[in-house]
């Protein structure tokens, strides 16, 4: 009986340890569920999101990481392009050196008006081994992830873009079509962990 | 030199005369100053510190020529800040391994930040070389190349054995110690 106690006991702290040690999870495995506060204080939850979307797009941002703000204008625009098609866009900053309030000004004067979360302690990004930012995961509605990567591969110019593998990817989905590119690299910046 | 003489006079307008007898017209001297100008103007440019521009395959190759080294290279950019902290790590790690170890820096600025790298690598000093990552083509491709392991995110560092080898990498920002001993495993 003791034993069993303190097998069950070992079981449930390796349990809890697990997320602080898990890998990216690859496309077409569970999307890892999480529970984070808004910018605006409300509650978000994935596993209860993604059922009424088409696909919710996790993407890891950043206030003063250079990468990440040369796409504040596109985040911006394919959230509202594809809020119609039953995509909801959503940002996660897991930065430690960048505090809720810097967040909050970030995302008003960048007019992102989609739900933005703070990782406190990075663990969501422990969750996925997010490694920089940007950074996206597109989740289905039935909690899988079907992309993972970049928004597109030229940071420096949108109009200048050849390969907008975010958008293809919505665009496969939202079709039920075939995703050509599910993984894709870009640089960016590391996240700062705790 | 009669070749030479009629291509300055070719470029200034001035007519050589004789010896210390030459006819300077004021377009002449107006392009004698130009042309002076421009000569000064390269003179005082001061040379570059960056190593030059590399692709995927220009990487592999310099690595290639430091065999008999171990050889960390490590991928920065100016608006990393911890690029920018862990960089003097490696300044002083190339100076602690002398000649067993080659640390090779590599830029990925954008190409428009090029005057920037100049001015951070001035203010650094290196005592290694530093390229510029070649502008043009899939990021992808280069993050690829170089590991398929890596991510993307800056800082990043290879460990290369002293036969060429690639050992390990090293993601994120890394403190002179933790170098030093994935070093010093290499040159045991």
């Amino acid at each position: 009986m003791r034993s069993l106690r303190i097998t069950l006991v070992a079981m449930a702290v390796l349990a809890l340890s697990l997320p602080a040690c898990a890998e990216t999870p690859a496309v077409g495995s569970a999307a890892p569920d999480f529970q984070l506060s808004t910018l605006d204080g409300k509650p978000f939850t994935l596993s209860k999101t993604v059922g009424g979307h088409n696909a919710v797009v996790l993407m890891f941002i950043a206030t003063k990481c250079p990468y990440s703000n040369a796409y504040n204008d596109r985040m911006r625009d394919m959230a509202a392009a594809y809020a119609s098609k039953g995509v909801l866009f959503v940002g996660i900053n897991s930065n430690k050196t960048e505090p809720l309030a810097e967040a909050r000004e970030h995302a008003k004067s960048n007019r992102h008006t989609f739900p933005i979360m703070k990782d406190p302690d990075n663990k969501v990004a422990d969750l996925y081994d997010a490694k920089r930012t940007p950074e996206v995961f597109v989740v289905d509605k039935t909690g899988v992830v079907r992309y993972h990567g970049r928004i597109d591969e030229n940071h420096e110019d949108p109009k200048g873009v050849t390969s907008p593998d975010l958008k293809n990817a919505l665009d496969a989905m939202i079709g039920g079509k075939t995703i050509e590119r599910a993984e894709t690299k870009a640089f960016g910046c590391t996240i700062k962990r705790v | 030199m009669h070749d030479q003489e009629s291509l300055i006079g070719k470029v200034t307008g001035v007519r050589w005369k004789g010896p210390f007898t030459f006819h300077l017209s004021p377009r002449a001297t107006i392009r004698t100053f130009a042309l002076l100008f421009c000569l000064s103007a390269v003179a005082a440019t001061p040379a570059s510190r960056i190593a030059g521009e590399v692709d995927a395959r220009g990487l592999v190759d310099a690595v290639g020529g430091y065999k008999g080294r171990v050889v960390l290279v490590n991928f920065w950019a100016t608006w990393c800040v911890p690029c920018r902290e862990e960089f003097p790590s490696l300044v002083r790690l190339q100076r602690a391994h002398g000649s067993r170890l080659q640390v090779v820096g590599v830029s990925t600025d954008f190409a428009r930040e090029r005057p920037g790298v100049e001015k951070f690598l001035a203010e650094q000093q290196p005592n290694f070389p530093n390229y510029h990552k070649r502008a043009g083509g899939d990021d992808e491709d280069f993050i690829e190349a170089v590991d398929p392991k890596w991510g993307g995110e800056l800082p990043f560092s290879v460990l290369y054995g002293r036969d060429g080898r690639k050992v390990r990498v090293l993601s994120g920002q890394q403190s002179y110690a933790d170098f030093d001993r994935e070093v010093r495993k290499l040159l045991r």
